[in-house]
């Protein structure tokens, strides 16, 4: 039987050093991948180790009643990215920020991207061509919502956002990739 | 759509390197390799200090005891038990005075931070062997 990502900190907690290394093991692709689409393959690598030393580092301040271990190592992961984008002056954030409340709620996301994108969105390197151009903010909770399979809940918690931002982020992002491929 | 995305997500995410996660764990054990050096020179250090200082703070404090009298005092406790019975309270009273307290305290208190250090200096090198 799998042991829960709790079960595995609680045994590191309790002396079992190595046990650490099966969480290691289990996210490294995961953090990976969500690193590559804010810095790119060079340095996803740097960030993936930083990303776990510090996990490591405050493994104790972990609260399971706060929120998950994944939502809690995507955080760190979220907030190392900004900081390494911050300090290259890589970092493009949308200015729509201050007018959550004028999102265009109403139109179905469907609507906002057809099949006929999607399709398009087929050629990887399209895809990931196309989602440089979003900015980081936003690209962030798609990556969160369509890579990693987090609810919006989750992404909020993980971003410290409200509910509605990360739907209005999601909602946006989503008019961006459009725009962008037609 | 949802479903979709997610697939295309999938579809292109990067694989690796193979030894990715081999590599975050050497670099943690590294870490911590390094954090338990610092700690055992940090509580090595304290050690000697602290030793240093309960010799010190020992010496003066059996040199004020002496000269307060406080050894005096102490020693009628078995020369001349009977006295003791009936003065029990004034012999307190004076043996405490002749006590000097904030040499007393120090001394305490030094030894105190040596055993800590010496526990905590022997954990660090008890770590350092399961590293190693």
């Amino acid at each position: 039987m799998n042991k829960s990502d709790e079960d595995i900190i609680k045994e590191y907690i309790g002396g079992d050093e190595n046990s650490f290394k099966s969480l290691v093991d289990k996210y490294t692709s995961s953090i990976y991948n969500y690193s590559v689409r804010f810095v790119g393959v060079d340095y996803a690598k740097d960030i993936v180790q930083d990303v776990f030393i510090k996990a490591w580092k405050n493994i104790k301040k972990f609260d399971n009643d706060k929120a998950s271990f994944k939502t809690w190592l995507f955080t760190i992961a979220s907030n190392t990215i900004t900081d390494y984008l911050r300090k290259k002056k890589m970092v493009q954030f949308s200015s729509f920020d201050k007018e959550e409340e004028s999102f265009e709620s109403s139109i179905p996301d469907e609507v906002i991207l057809p099949d006929e994108a999607l399709i398009k969105l087929e050629d990887k390197e399209l895809l990931n061509n196309t989602l440089d151009k979003i900015p980081a903010n936003y690209r962030e909770v798609l990556v969160l919502y369509y890579q990693e399979e987090m609810t919006f809940n989750e992404i909020g918690k993980l971003l410290n956002k409200p509910l509605n931002t990360v739907k209005s982020h999601h909602h946006r992002a989503l008019i961006m990739l459009r725009e962008i491929l037609s | 759509m949802e479903q979709n995305l997610q697939k295309l997500f999938k579809a292109s995410l990067y694989q690796p390197e193979g030894r990715l996660s081999g590599d975050v764990w050497v670099a943690i054990e590294s870490k911590s390799a390094q954090i338990t050096k610092w700690k055992t020179f940090g509580y090595l250090g304290l050690s000697v200090l602290s030793l240093s200082g309960s010799i010190f703070s020992i010496k003066s404090l059996i040199e004020q005891a002496i000269r307060l009298g406080f050894f005096d005092y102490l020693s009628l406790t078995f020369s001349d038990s009977g006295s003791l019975a009936t003065y029990w309270k004034e012999y307190t009273l004076s043996l405490a005075d002749s006590l000097p307290v904030a040499s007393f305290v120090l001394s305490f208190f030094l030894l105190f931070i040596l055993f800590i250090s010496i526990r905590n200096t022997s954990q660090q090198f008890k770590s350092k062997l399961l590293i190693a």
